[in-house]
């Protein structure tokens, strides 16, 4: 299975982005952020199923929820920063 | 017992306030550090929180700071605000939760109204100080002492005309009477959780509006490496490990007070209100009572306050005497020397509780 990632700023926003996503029927997973992610030391992420990243982080944007940063799987399996 | 000591905390909370903190207690993990299933379960009840806040409260879950107590926001709020020798007007009728830290931080109070149930005199003292040279000004909804309602919606309005910050203590009528941040246009509204919201005590809630200035620096369980606390509410004003049983069970009080309506719990206590003021009257008490009046009553006893509440608790009767932390409440009502009785109302108050308050002060010789 493939996954994306949307990393926030705080666990307030994560799961205010939860709210957004889940009442679209966009499914995702509160986690705790993959430490290489987040430079700033630690934080929460929103995991979806991929090929719904862009769809997500343009809603989040319009419901104002700000999020840090977009990870998309490539085809070989890694993460790779994205921006949409 | 009969309770009459909701001003200052509602001793009885509806049954699921009880379970949820005790269950907290029992399944939950700190908030916002782990990832394992009983920390994410103490994060969603911190969460829940928030929303049930932001709905009560027309604002944002992140624009709801938890806090410890309504007193614990208020040093924030002001904090944030009101700089050293700033010029501050408040009205007559505020707590030491508001007095202290101004006069801690060394602001220039200047008050403004204090005749008791006159939203004239009230909002033409106000607007007359707000008029010469305020910077900000912070004042209660409602007085914890006399239960006076003041015209809060028109004092906010004449600070967001003047373009002064001002911040709001919601200490007796949140979960009671409508409070809006987004209607208001407060820098920050504070409140207790344990009082009308009908948490666990120990809890709190901080609505604001912008940002704010940390009262305390420490851990938020995100954005660790920084040597400054995080720019994002909430968690910018949230140092350390939160209290979850208390938060669990501050949202099941919200999820209460929604429910059911801060409407209806008004008129609930107004009615025992408007009983208990009429038979206070009949016995020839001084009691003060007048328009725009919350479900909270002070009379003289015709003997020493503290004495006569003592008496009444021998009676099973839970009253409140003395000064009530607001002792310029009670110089605007000219009952610094003497303290008063305060008895003050819940959602669960009966008007056929008076009854026995009646027997009880006749026993009590009041």
């Amino acid at each position: 299975m493939r996954y994306d990632y949307i990393t926030f700023r705080s666990v307030t926003f994560a799961q205010r982005g939860e709210r957004v996503l889940q009442s679209a029927k966009i499914r995702c997973t509160l986690q705790r952020t993959p430490r290489w992610m987040e430079e700033q030391g630690c934080g929460y992420c929103l995991r979806l199923h991929a090929r719904q990243l862009a769809a997500a982080a343009e809603l989040l944007t319009r419901e104002g929820v700000p999020f840090r940063k977009l990870y998309e799987q490539t085809a070989g399996g890694q993460l790779e920063e994205v921006s949409l | 017992m009969i309770y009459l000591d909701y001003g200052a905390t509602s001793f009885h909370k509806p049954p699921q306030v009880y379970r949820a903190a005790a269950r907290a207690m029992a399944s939950c993990a700190s908030p916002g550090r782990g990832g394992y299933a009983a920390a994410m379960e103490a994060q969603r009840w911190v969460y829940r929180c928030r929303e049930a806040a932001g709905r009560l409260f027309d604002c944002q879950p992140e624009q709801t700071v938890i806090t410890t107590s309504c007193t614990h926001g208020l040093n924030i709020a002001i904090r944030s605000l009101i700089k050293p020798g700033m010029k501050v007007v408040i009205s007559g009728f505020e707590h030491n939760a508001v007095v202290r830290p101004l006069h801690a931080l060394g602001a220039e109070t200047v008050v403004a109204g204090r005749r008791l149930f006159d939203w004239e005199d009230t909002l033409e003292a106000f607007r007359k100080a707000l008029d010469q040279g305020a910077e900000a000004a912070v004042f209660t909804h409602v007085s914890n002492v006399f239960g006076y309602i003041l015209p809060v919606e028109e004092m906010a309005a004449a600070c967001r005309q003047r373009g002064i910050p001002f911040i709001l203590d919601a200490a007796q009528s949140a979960g009671v009477l409508p409070v809006s941040l987004e209607k208001l246009g407060a820098e920050f509204i504070a409140m207790p959780g344990h009082k009308g919201l009908l948490g666990p005590q120990g809890t709190g809630l901080l609505l604001c509006r912008g940002s704010g200035e940390p009262l305390l620096y420490g851990g938020t369980g995100g954005a660790s490496r920084p040597r400054e606390m995080p720019r994002e509410l909430p968690e910018r004003l949230e140092a350390g490990t939160m209290n979850v049983p208390g938060i669990a069970g501050l949202t099941m009080g919200l999820d209460y007070v929604l429910r059911r309506g801060p409407e209806d719990i008004f008129r609930q206590e107004h009615r025992c209100l408007e009983r208990c003021v009429s038979m206070l009257g009949k016995r020839g008490l001084r009691v003060f009572s007048g328009p725009h009046q919350a479900g909270t009553v002070s009379f003289l006893p015709g003997m020493d306050c503290e004495d006569a509440a003592r008496r009444l608790a021998e009676q099973g009767i839970a009253v409140r005497a003395g000064l009530h932390c607001a002792p310029l409440a009670h110089e605007s009502a000219g009952t610094a020397e003497t303290g008063t009785v305060r008895l003050s109302f819940g959602f669960d108050s009966r008007p056929e509780q008076l009854s026995h308050l009646e027997r009880a002060l006749s026993r009590a010789g009041i």
